[in-house]
């Protein structure tokens, strides 16, 4: 605890803002984390975070009542945003904004070190060409997926996906022995009442309708009551690229590109 | 002396022929308290939560058939300006809507075309610590005032007339984590209400208000302090656990007259997943209490889910029935709880009658003959997380059921769920959260339904699975219609078969649920969505 107030203060060059303020204003407040990979402000995190934020974050951060954190910096999100979301709040939502008399900056910056370290990052030194990931990317990923505003849109956009996930997470994804899709992306088969077959992702669903974007990448709704059928199905849309159509060196090529791809400032996920 | 004694006559002079006057004017009368007692035998009107002290939420309108509810069309919509939801029950007298809002807002509404009369919002301190959303469940009224509880823990009473605050009491300190959104229940003089917090290590309490003057008559505590016998079910390695262990009161309760007692249920102990700081049942957490409505003495109390450590909040509407079972008839009330049980107990003594469950459980599979549950091993919250279901949210919530006594149907919106509970040790700090622990929710196979319960049997007679997580409230009429819905769609379902008959979609999710009341002949169905009231009735065409 001493050690994290020492670092606070020699960063603030022991100006009052810090010393006697409790809450510090927005120009004079850090605009990253000063305690990022502090062991100590981390294991206070751990313990705030426990006691303050799991209750609607989950115990991993990744949601409950509250919204995943897990991604928050992958989707373009800066220690600075996030300070003020936790001082502020968030009107009209069970986020309430830190009281500065009862929460001070260094409890945010601390819980939010220790919330830095449930976001996937890989830690293991990186192998793979990236170069030819790129190019293994080009050719076979693109139809559906788009980087950096190139490629098509009926699977998520990765221009993030390497903050965002660990590797070993996208190889199974690859691989298609991961299960998990990603909402907004959950494969559907239609069958209207003139016989037509339309498969796509669910973007919405009620009892009476559904709206999916189809595999031409065209927006539509329907209702069910037109429909002879609906399925979720269980396969992806996205193929499965086993070790026949794609080798393992070149899985691990593809996989270095993805990883280094940690987004724009453009702020679209 | 004699001057005050005078002027005190003179006052009362006036007020008297004021008040025959105002009932000469009013079509429906003033809101006494034998009309709160009459209930909906007025089905122009809907004057508590519950639609009557029983809360059966049961209107005897019929203009709105199974055969013509398909003609139902909106016929206008109220939106607030404010961000969050209604959870709001409005109550509907002689033409005008009164309804509560987000952020302690409430308005009085033409009934015929939706449009504002009055604006009331509360000037709320910052700092507010609420769990759950800042909504609130909705108004109680007598006479010419309305009561509600407010975010910052005070109950206040306005005027049905203008909105203007006549009188403000403070329930408790907000700063330590004490909030109101309960609708209140308005008994004879008195405006009964309780707190809410348990997630911030609160005391619960059931107070009592008298409707004129805003004096605190009673309190009840709901969890039992050192004079209380109760006490000895608080025992544990923190001897204070009581002080903070929870106990919130959510939605109103019910209210029998002949026996002079209103039935409450109560909130989980807290923290919520972590029970070793207080062993033993915790009593009065997650139960039913009888308590003398004049007095707040505790006649009897039941409760449903010993020593909680699940969040299994009883926090859900008494139905007050008689029934005939097994050929006798019996003086019951109805509770389809949180914990995944439906019970049926005996409404003057609070012995069980029977206990069912109304979805898949895991922490429990029966209730013994004795009342209490039999636990199931391996369902402590724990380090590393253990699987339980119903998940924290439960088999039901806060959303009120609807009890239709000629068919001996109870129809709620139930949830099918598990979750990984996780427990740590949490210490209490007043304003601070205290839950000790978090709940990991298994997506898988997780639904909801609208299910219809023989109360007879316990059995279940249909359902009508969501496409979605519903959290709205029913309403059934004479007709043999059922309003409920999820997704944003208000639905009406044939009572007998679950058949869906009709459907809006109002672009909002649910999380009240429907009123009906009659104005210029013409039957309503009132949802509110959001932020959002639409009126619905039949098509004139």
């Amino acid at each position: 605890m001493a050690a994290a107030a020492m670092i606070v203060l020699s960063l603030a060059g022991g100006r009052a803002a810090w010393t006697q303020d409790r809450g510090s204003r927005a120009e004079t407040r850090p605009s990253s984390n000063p305690l990022e990979g502090n062991a100590q402000a981390i294991s206070n995190g751990a313990a705030m975070f426990r006691t303050r934020c799991a209750g609607c974050h989950g115990p991993g951060a990744r949601g409950y009542l509250g919204p995943d954190l897990t991604g928050f910096w992958a989707a373009g999100g800066t220690d600075d945003r996030m300070f003020a979301i936790v001082r502020r709040g968030v009107p009209g939502t069970d986020m309430i904004g830190a009281d500065p008399q009862r929460v001070l900056d260094k409890d945010i910056w601390q819980t939010l070190a220790y919330i830095r370290t449930l976001s996937a990052v890989p830690t293991s030194p990186p192998t793979g060409d990236a170069a030819n990931g790129e190019r293994l990317f080009r050719t076979n990923c693109t139809g559906c997926h788009r980087v950096d505003g190139r490629g098509g849109q009926l699977g998520p956009d990765l221009s993030r996906i390497g903050a965002a996930r660990p590797r070993a997470g996208l190889a199974g994804k690859i691989r298609g022995s991961a299960d998990f899709i990603r909402t907004g992306y959950e494969p559907v088969t239609l069958v209207t009442k003139e016989g037509e077959r339309i498969r796509g992702v669910k973007k919405n669903e009620d009892e009476f309708s559904i709206q999916i974007m189809d595999a031409r990448e065209r927006l539509q709704g329907y209702l069910k009551t037109n429909l002879l059928e609906f399925t979720s199905d269980k396969q992806s849309l996205m193929p499965a690229y086993g070790a026949d159509r794609l080798n393992d060196r070149d899985l691990d090529d593809l996989l270095r590109y993805l990883t280094s791809l940690r987004g724009t400032d453009s702020g679209q996920r | 002396m004699r001057a005050v004694t005078g002027r005190l006559l003179h006052a009362a002079l006036v007020a008297a022929a004021i008040s025959s006057a105002v009932a000469a004017q009013q079509p429906g009368g003033q809101v006494t308290a034998q009309a709160l007692r009459d209930g909906l035998k007025d089905p122009s009107r809907w004057l508590t939560y519950g639609g009557d002290y029983a809360n059966h939420r049961h209107s005897p309108l019929t203009q709105i058939t199974p055969a013509n509810v398909h003609r139902l069309v909106p016929q206008w919509q109220f939106q607030t300006d404010t961000l969050g939801k209604f959870e709001a029950a409005p109550l509907v007298l002689d033409g005008v809507v009164y309804v509560t809002g987000p952020l302690d807002t409430g308005w009085a509404l033409d009934a015929r075309s939706g449009r504002q009369i009055w604006r009331y919002k509360r000037d709320l301190p910052s700092g507010l610590i609420a769990c759950c959303g800042l909504v609130n469940r909705g108004f109680g009224v007598l006479g010419d005032r309305l009561f509600k509880t407010t975010l910052d823990a005070h109950v206040v009473a306005i005027s049905r007339k203008t909105g203007a605050i006549e009188w403000d009491a403070a329930m408790e300190n907000f700063r330590h984590g004490y909030s109101g959104t309960t609708a209140p229940l308005v008994v004879k003089d008195k405006v009964i209400v309780g707190i809410a917090g348990a997630e911030y290590g609160i005391r619960g309490f059931i107070d009592a208000y008298d409707a004129a003057s805003g004096k605190r008559v009673w309190r009840f505590y709901t969890t039992a302090g050192p004079d209380d016998p109760g006490n000895r079910t608080w025992r544990g390695t923190d001897p204070k656990a009581w002080e903070h262990g929870g106990g919130s009161i959510w939605v109103p309760g019910a209210y029998d007259p002949e026996l002079n007692l209103v039935y409450w249920g109560t909130g989980n102990a807290g923290p919520d997943y972590s029970g070793n700081e207080r062993e033993g049942d915790n009593l009065y957490t997650a139960s039913l209490v009888a308590l003398d409505a004049d007095t707040g003495e505790l006649r009897w109390h039941y409760q449903f889910t010993p020593h909680d450590i699940w969040d299994y909040d009883s926090t859900q509407m008494p139905i007050l029935a008689d029934l005939t079972l097994g050929g006798e008839a019996r003086k019951a009330v109805l509770f389809a709880n949180r914990n995944g049980f439906f019970y049926v107990l005996d409404r003057a003594t609070g012995k069980l009658i029977r206990a069912k469950p109304f979805i898949n459980t895991t922490w429990a599979k029966e209730i013994r003959a004795d009342g209490r549950p039999m636990f199931q091993p391996n369902s402590v919250p724990s380090e590393d997380g253990t699987k339980v279901c119903p998940d924290q949210s439960g088999g039901t919530n806060w959303m009120p059921p609807s009890f239709d006594p000629s068919l001996g149907l109870l129809f709620v919106t139930a949830r099918e769920s598990c979750g990984i509970f996780f427990s740590w040790k949490d210490d209490y700090t007043p304003g601070e959260a205290f839950r000790g622990g978090a709940v990991q929710r298994l997506g898988e196979g997780q639904f909801s339904a609208l299910r219809a319960i023989d109360v007879a049997t316990g059995e279940r007679r249909w359902e009508f699975p969501y496409s979605s997580q519903s959290w709205a409230g029913v309403l059934s009429t004479a007709s043999g219609l059922v309003f409920a819905g999820g997704s944003g769609n208000v639905m009406a379902f044939d009572a007998k078969t679950g058949k869906n008959l009709w459907h809006f979609q109002t672009g909002s999710s649910l999380y009240a649920g429907a009123i009906t009341y009659m104005v210029d002949g013409r039957q309503y169905v009132l949802m509110p969505s959001g932020t959002t009231l639409t009126a619905f009735a039949l098509a004139e065409f």
